[in-house]
């Protein structure tokens, strides 16, 4: 198959909203195939599992690519030129090494994200204003969540819908004045970021004493945690602080999940409790495997998560993370980071050593 | 089954907050109730201990101590005591290690404390022990006695069993009060042995205290470390450089971080016949506590040129740790561990698809790996969890300036090298930072009285007081004999 074939493909599948397994496998084995032949790094990656278009009979056979790869292999259908959209991991960890994504085009991303995100986020509803917590594809041209907002603030924003974080950085006084402002309207705001760009904002709001009551129907999407962040929160507060500053339940408070080394988001149904059930769109599935073994674990027990994102087309689709989750109905729940604990003893662990040695 | 932790003198256990720590290892649980003091009553603690130390500990002499200390390691040798039995029982559910290795490891551990190796202890630092006892004459003229500190604090990390012995004992030598904060990974041996010296001398209860907060609570490490006059304090930097900044200037702080270990083998060691028992005591090294310890090994370097390559010795280690897996099965991971480890060696299967030059061997079920690499590679930790990477040099030499850069976290280093080698090589060595050099087979296995991180155990715990030459010249003129 030619590229633009997996293409018209993907569009057609993304259109088509099958949840059969049997779709789904059927796409996945002809996307395998297609990235064993023209991915010379994942080849050999396959190969060395004993995994080549012979011995993978279904999408679970498929071996996934450790996020970590990322960072040291160009993992490419065709070699990146410039016409290629790189998307990079923040390269917080791992001495700075940041993981590459290569978009030949972003007209499967777009679609997916799209398509998924109507029915997750807008499914009452075309168009909302919009304050965007993060900063703009211009500023941040590799980073995928960048990419992520614009797309939502062009497709789903109404007019009038902007971005709340510029060059100097939070634009509190903005914030205030939309909030002021949806309360004295009445129209339903969104306001969409990095879940550790909503703690700062709520941090400055409780300085000044300002809450707000945002009408109904208004929504508050958050994404990314607190990784690497100068402060941590419990799920459960910031959700209640959210609700609290924000006067939005926190049923409508959602929490996308999302990767640079995806195409596809996941969601759930709000946050009325923690954690929340995520699940995606016909055309991702995920396993949750014994990282060591890469068996799937006994349903219900932790284990670390694997995603099949088809629409992840160029790179690899079947990604093993860094995340620890548990499967159960109708989704996965989310659990936190699975990359290395520190020492029980008083040995280092890797991520412990390069932070020493980076002083 | 609910075991208590800590020994709280002066508290009656209703007195005191308890909180629960679960331990779960397959189908067993074991509940660890930890005591929450009230910032009164750990006030309270610290001074009944300091007036304690003063009244009794000062009283006996430091061969008395070291006579109370080997009555309770004897007991806790024994098999058949109750203490030792809660130990073997209970120990190796809390830190998930193999019930046989904490067996083991305990018996090798506590010989080191007998009465004799506590008089090694004591050598080490002090050429005259007594010193410890009363005013003694000193090279330069003048008398000099060694004080410990009345109150000693240690913070324990880690859940190597019984690690918090070390300083504990050597606060009792030099006669501190101390108050010890067990770890929550291993909250119990600290508390078993105090409440165990009390029970062989009475005296000894008020003496210390064995104490557990949430690790990083800061205003009660505040005001701990207030009423300290030393503090020993285990962990990683994070943690130690937060304790730092708690302690106040006048106290001072010994701080123990974690630090990598490493072997060297020498082609000398590598025939047919000395190759395998040698690749033994490497993998030994490697399982015991699943590289958990500072001691641990991380790295092996291997010269080539001996009648077994490198790469063949590799081979050798990768069959030990599956013997050894038969034998002592690694500890169960917490999924956090098993990513570590998964991350680890997926990243050197990626690196060794590209290179040939590079093997990774491991179990299907990721119980071990071994990575064997021909190119020169600098130290760092490995996966840990029994995930060693071998380095083939062409001289052991060579391999000095692999672990060179990261002499802030050296410590002990294995080797199997002939004498002429093996002096050579240490010079070398300390020389980039490592303090402890070792037989294989031997690195989680410190000798009693050795130099932790190269300091000295009891003495950075004392204050030197001099009586000078002078006050002897001119007492003199004072006496009611002179002339």
């Amino acid at each position: 198959m030619t590229e633009a074939q997996i293409i018209e493909r993907l569009l057609g599948f993304i259109a088509a909203d099958d949840a059969t397994e049997a779709a789904f496998d059927r796409l996945a084995l002809e996307l395998f195939s297609y990235q064993f032949e023209r991915n010379q790094p994942y080849r050999r990656f396959a190969t060395q599992r004993a995994k080549t278009i012979r011995t993978v009979r279904t999408w679970r056979d498929i071996p996934p690519v450790p996020i970590d790869a990322f960072k040291d292999l160009t993992l490419s259908c065709r070699t990146p030129d410039d016409s290629f959209r790189v998307f990079m991991t923040s390269g917080t960890t791992k001495g700075g090494l940041r993981g590459k994504s290569y978009h030949p085009t972003l007209a499967v991303y777009d679609a997916s994200m799209t398509t998924n995100f109507r029915r997750r986020f807008m499914p009452d509803r075309d168009r909302i204003r919009m304050g965007i917590l993060f900063p703009d594809e211009q500023a941040m041209p590799n980073s995928s969540l960048a990419h992520y907002l614009a797309l939502a603030l062009r497709e789903f924003g109404s007019e009038g819908s902007h971005y709340l974080i510029g060059e100097s950085g939070l634009d509190s006084t903005r914030v205030l004045a939309e909030l002021a402002r949806a309360e004295k309207t009445g129209e339903p705001y969104a306001l969409l970021g990095a879940s550790y760009s909503f703690v700062h904002l709520m941090d400055d709001m409780r300085r000044l004493g300002r809450t707000a009551a945002l009408p109904d129907g208004s929504r508050i999407l958050d994404t990314g945690g607190f990784k690497g962040q100068s402060r941590e929160i419990a799920a459960d507060d910031f959700y209640d602080q959210l609700s609290s500053t924000f006067g939005v339940p926190r049923a409508r408070c959602i929490n996308m999940y999302g990767m640079t080394e995806l195409s596809t988001q996941f969601y759930d149904r709000g946050n009325e409790t923690c954690p929340s059930v995520k699940s995606g769109p016909p055309w991702i599935r995920s396993r949750v495997i014994n990282p060591l073994t890469g068996a799937d674990v006994p349903r219900g027990t932790v284990g670390v998560l694997v995603h099949c994102d088809l629409a992840h087309f160029n790179v690899v689709s079947t990604i093993l993370t860094e995340d620890a989750g548990i499967e159960v109905e109708g989704g996965f729940l989310l659990l936190g980071r699975a990359d290395g604990a520190e020492a029980k003893g008083c040995s280092m662990a890797v991520e412990e050593f390069l932070r020493a040695a980076q002083g | 089954m609910t075991e208590f932790a800590g020994h709280l003198p002066g508290l009656a256990a209703d007195a005191v907050e308890w909180r629960t720590l679960t331990f779960r290892r397959a189908n067993e649980a074991l509940d660890v109730a930890v005591p929450v003091l009230s910032d009164a009553q750990m006030t309270a603690m610290v001074e009944r201990v300091r007036q304690a130390r003063r009244r009794y500990l000062q009283s006996l002499t430091v061969s008395q101590i070291a006579a109370i200390i080997d009555r309770a390691i004897a007991r806790l040798l024994d098999r058949a005591d109750p203490w030792r039995r809660k130990a073997e029982a209970l120990l190796p559910l809390v830190t998930g290690y193999d019930a046989e290795m904490v067996r083991l490891g305990l018996t090798g551990y506590l010989k080191t404390f007998r009465q004799k190796e506590l008089q090694k202890f004591l050598a080490e630092d002090f050429a005259n022990p007594q010193i410890l006892d009363d005013f003694q004459p000193t090279p330069k003229g003048g008398f000099a006695r060694a004080f410990g500190p009345d109150v000693l604090v240690h913070i324990w990390a880690g859940n190597v069993p019984g690690l918090p012995l070390w300083s504990l004992i050597s606060g009792l030598l030099v006669k501190a009060g101390n108050i010890g904060k067990v770890s929550s990974a291993e909250p119990l041996f600290a508390g078993w042995f105090a409440r165990l010296l009390a029970e062989i001398d009475p005296g000894l209860a008020d003496c210390l205290a064995i104490v557990w907060w949430k690790g990083g609570d800061e205003a009660r490490e505040r005001a701990v470390l207030k009423q300290a006059d030393v503090v020993v304090a285990y962990g990683g930097n994070d943690s130690l450089d937060q304790i730092r900044g708690r302690v106040p200037l006048t106290t001072r702080y010994l701080p123990f971080g974690h630090k990598i270990g490493f072997g060297m083998i020498a082609r000398a060691a590598l025939d047919a016949r000395k190759a395998m028992s040698v690749a033994h005591q490497a993998a030994y090294d490697v399982v015991r506590y699943d590289q958990q310890g500072c001691y641990s090994p991380q790295m092996f370097f291997v010269e080539r040129g001996g009648k077994v390559s490198p790469r063949e010795f590799t081979k050798y280690v990768a069959s030990e740790l599956a013997c050894f897996e038969q034998k002592y099965p690694r500890r169960p991971l917490s999924i956090e561990e098993a990513g570590g480890v998964a991350a680890w060696r997926h990243a050197e299967e990626l690196k060794a698809a590209s290179q040939p030059d590079r093997e990774v061997i491991g179990d299907t079920a990721g119980a071990w790996s071994v990575v064997h690499t021909e190119d020169a590679e600098g130290l760092v930790p490995s996966g840990l969890n029994r995930t060693i990477k071998i380095v083939a040099v062409d001289r052991l030499e060579d391999a000095v300036a692999l672990i060179a850069p990261v002499k802030a976290f050296l410590q002990t280093a294995g080797i199997a090298a002939p004498p002429e080698e093996l002096y050579r090589l240490a010079a070398m060595l300390g020389e980039a930072g490592v303090t402890r050099i070792c037989a294989l087979g031997q690195m989680t296995a410190p000798e009693a009285g050795w130099h932790h991180d190269g300091r000295f155990n009891l003495l950075d715990l004392v204050t030197m007081v001099e009586i000078d030459r002078s006050a002897e010249t001119a007492a003199d003129a004072f006496a009611a004999y002179v002339d």
